[in-house]
């Protein structure tokens, strides 16, 4: 089997991406069109009547067709201009550029947090079975599932925040400026989205591990001496990692959606926070702008993924 | 708390700040103590407001949230009184109608804009003009009546006005009266200040992150005496209010404001908050379409508003944070009509009786629209309750409020009536006409309406003196309660939450927070 190059795989990925991107666009825009409100009617302002209105969506080129609008969002969206909020006249690349690291920042944390909790979870599952350890891992994995978001956000604000006054309970700081204070204002958000991760991550691994641990090369392993953790550490995670590259893209794609509503919690402009209100004022530029650096974002993600899976595992190739 | 001895405690505090001239006042309705000092100068206000504006240039901006950041910035030419809403000066010195159609406004000396630009005589036709004339001016309904505006002296204008129109000192308080600079919009490329607003107000702007800050600091050459006591304001941008108002009680925020009702128990928990409430034109109420049945009889809208328990609604759903409402306006205000408000007392049988002549069938479904959040939900129920007794089944369409109000008020015509509320406008005449006008686009259907009322909407306007314009309204919400247009419930009273440092802040009628008095304790 030829070995394609990373550049060859890349390229290709990013060709099949523009479909996405296109289908992606194209119908959060027609949703956008779909559900009834009319940001002409805000534009129009408090005062306004049926002609005022009208004459808005005239300058404002809301009455052309739907499709020629689309048309003219995507032509200045290949030539990089994602134009302006239709309201305030910020233009929706500052905007993203402005959210995009606050919600990454809390995504990384609670990334790095999901996987430093779950994978010694999983694994102490998987050594001994239904053992003692097993069941205490499975009951934090199932509260990990089964607990809102947003409940366990607002109970983080409520115990961290407001009575012992650990951690600042709303807003962020930019990273580059200022590091610690950034992370301090992520840190709480992050928990709040970690506890899935970790929940997901423990049992995954879990279960991936178990199986390889009970193939018969595994009892191969065993018979020839090879010690318990030299089989764990040595063939076990190997084998699994494949697995485990696959939940964390899944994860982190996740984690990104579920920022929507953990960013309100703590009134973290981010890109959840960004996209709430574009949607909510029916802003299509500002929505439009998100779905279109939400997808690179999942693309780069996957492809990543793909990447790091055929460098541990050369079965995949195609 | 009952409703009567909280609007009693409110009022005494207005009292005891009137008698307090020049000096501002610390107040919680709580029960805390007056703590008398002199206003500091200095310190930064950090306020958590719950909308990123729509535009921070008057002429162009449609949100009646964006007027809290908008008055930091700039000066309107007439400015109301915080508990009447009676027009006073700005940075009009003086005004007159020398004709019923010749307004004179006489401009204060010695004001410039934050860019160094004199506001003078031509400054404010420039305004005026763009008001009028702008393709993206928001404010053309404003000044529909003004006709020309000529300069008549270097600091004088006169509005030649096409039919009589004394809600123009009102209306001059709102945006249409916010002059911003001349020099700057010439020179803005968009042809507006959306983004670098620079007016003549207390405060000069510095930065604006949609979603997330909004920053203003002092204006050094600031025209009032002793004015700002603050060094700037920084505006937190927090669309959940339980997340500002944690903001606050955490001390990242000094000062949030229109909180719901249902907050206030939480925020007087928080020891280190304060807590000032105050009546507001800020009207629940439920919109009808009277242009289809079953509300284009006349008796079922009159059945519906006998039939809600407003005191209850007050008390169950707004904490007694709120004024039962009988017409669109408050008691507070200076046009409010007593007589008008005996028309509908909580009276079922009545209203049953009147359904029964109306021909209308016991447990008839009629379908309403409103919002699905907490608080519209609870009033929903309240109201199914009481409608019940009356023998009317009310079912509600809940949506967002973009959705709602569109459906309800566009092309849709989605559900007899819409349950939301009416935000205050300067003068009343405003109020009316944007409602009960035959085109108004709150009018829901578009329907007709009695001819004596539009007569006698242009009475209120037809004269300048108070007392006239007084009778004129209480005619005008005769007529439109008689007719039953719609089912006033309640006005919430302003509900502001900020930290033991903030001074002299105040409530006011219209519901929109001013800074002007605030100061800070070091």
């Amino acid at each position: 089997m030829a070995r394609r190059s990373p550049a060859k795989v890349i390229g290709s990925r990013l060709l099949q991406a523009l479909p996405v991107m296109l289908l992606a666009t194209f119908m959060v825009f027609s949703l956008l069109k779909l559900v009834p409100g009319d940001i002409a009617v805000t534009l129009a302002g408090e005062n306004a009547s049926d002609t005022r209105i009208a004459e808005i969506r005239q300058i404002y080129g809301l009455d052309r067709p739907f499709l020629v609008q689309y048309g003219s969002w995507l032509a200045n969206a290949m030539q990089g201009d994602l134009s302006q909020s239709l309201l305030s006249g910020e233009k929706v690349a500052t905007s993203i550029a402005r959210a995009f690291p606050n919600t990454l920042l809390i995504v990384a944390i609670a990334l790095v947090l999901a996987l430093a909790t779950g994978i010694p979870m999983g694994i102490v599952a998987a050594i001994k079975p239904n053992g003692l350890l097993d069941k205490v891992v499975s009951m934090l994995a199932s509260l990990g599932v089964a607990i809102p978001g947003f409940w366990l956000a607002m109970i983080l604000v409520a115990e961290i925040s407001l009575k012992l006054n650990l951690l600042p309970a709303t807003g962020a700081k930019p990273f580059l400026a200022s590091p610690w204070e950034a992370m301090r204002h992520a840190l709480l958000p992050a928990i709040a989205i970690a506890a899935y991760g970790m929940a997901e991550v423990a049992r995954q691994l879990r279960g991936s591990l178990l199986e390889v641990l009970s193939s018969q090369y595994v009892r191969t392993l065993h018979a020839k001496g090879l010690s318990m953790s030299k089989i764990l550490w040595q063939h076990g995670l190997k084998n699994v990692s494949v697995n485990l590259f696959t939940i964390i893209s899944l994860l982190v794609n996740r984690m990104l959606a579920a920022t929507v509503v953990v960013e309100a919690v703590f009134a973290i402009p981010g890109m959840g926070s960004l996209i709430v209100r574009g949607a909510i004022q029916r802003d299509f530029p500002i929505v439009q702008g998100v779905v279109f650096a939400m997808v690179i974002v999942v693309i780069l993600v996957n492809l990543i993924t793909d990447l790091l899976c055929a460098a541990v595992d050369p079965r995949i190739e195609q | 708390m009952t409703h009567d001895r909280l609007a009693a405690a409110a009022i005494t505090r207005r009292n005891a700040i009137a008698l307090m001239t020049g000096a501002a006042a610390s107040a919680s309705l709580g029960g805390a103590s007056f703590a008398q000092t002199t206003p500091k100068r200095g310190g930064t206000l950090r306020v958590s407001a719950f909308t990123n504006p729509s535009s921070l240039d008057p002429a162009t901006g449609g949100a009646g949230s964006d007027h809290t950041f908008l008055y930091t910035m700039y000066d309107s030419l007439t400015e109301w009184d915080f508990e009447t809403l009676k027009p006073k000066p700005g940075l009009a010195e003086s005004w007159s109608f020398t004709d019923p159609t010749t307004f004179v406004i006489n401009i204060r000396q010695g004001v410039t804009f934050h860019d160094g630009t004199p506001l003078n005589a031509e400054a404010v036709k420039f305004n005026l003009d763009r008001a009028k004339t702008d393709p993206k001016s928001n404010i053309k309904a404003d000044v529909a009546t003004v006709a020309s505006v000529d300069v008549t002296g270097p600091m004088q204008v006169t509005l030649k006005l096409n039919t009589p129109d004394t809600a123009l000192p009102a209306i001059l308080s709102d945006r249409a009266g916010m002059m911003v600079s001349p020099t700057a919009l010439k020179a803005a490329s968009a042809g507006n200040l959306n983004r670098t607003p620079v007016g003549t107000g207390a405060h000069t702007f510095v930065s604006w992150a949609d979603g997330e800050r909004i920053v203003t600091k002092r204006n050094e050459k600031y025209w009032k005496p002793n004015r700002p006591y603050l060094d700037g304001i920084e505006f937190a941008l927090i669309p959940e209010l339980t997340t500002g108002a944690r903001s606050v009680t955490a001390g990242q925020n000094d000062l949030i404001y229109q909180l719901p009702p249902r907050q206030k128990a939480i925020v007087e928990r928080a020891r280190n908050l304060k807590v000032v409430t105050g009546p507001t034109l800020y009207c629940f109420q439920i919109f009808l379409n009277w242009g289809k049945p079953p509300f284009d009889d006349v008796r079922v809208r009159k059945a519906f508003n006998f039939a809600v328990d407003r005191e209850a609604l007050v008390k169950a759903s707004l904490a007694g944070l709120a004024e039962p409402a009988a017409m669109t306006l408050p008691k507070a205000h200076w046009a409010y009509d007593k007589s008008v408000a005996e028309l509908y007392p909580y009276d079922p049988a009545k209203a049953r009786q009147l359904l029964g002549e109306a021909g209308f069938k016991e447990g008839t479904v009629v379908e309403l629209v409103s919002y699905p959040d907490q608080d519209s939900v609870q009033r929903q129920e309240i109201l199914i309750e009481q409608l019940r007794k009356a023998g009317m089944a009310l079912k509600f369409l809940n949506a967002p409020v973009a959705e709602a109000s569109a459906a309800f008020f566009g092309n849709e015509k989605r559900g007899s009536g819409l349950l939301a509320a009416w935000t205050g406008r300067p003068d009343p005449s405003q109020t009316y006409s944007l409602q009960y006008t035959k085109d108004a686009y709150f009018n829901a259907g578009r329907a007709p309406l009695p001819p004596e009322l539009d007569i006698a909407l242009k009475e209120s306007r037809a004269t300048e003196d108070i007392e006239t314009r007084r009778k004129a309204f209480a005619k005008v919400q005769r007529l439109v309660m008689e007719n039953a247009f719609f089912v006033p419930l309640a006005f919430q009273f302003e509900l502001v939450a900020m930290n033991q440092r903030v001074q002299g802040y105040r409530p006011n009628l219209l519901g929109k927070p001013k800074y002007d008095d605030v100061w800070l304790e070091s």
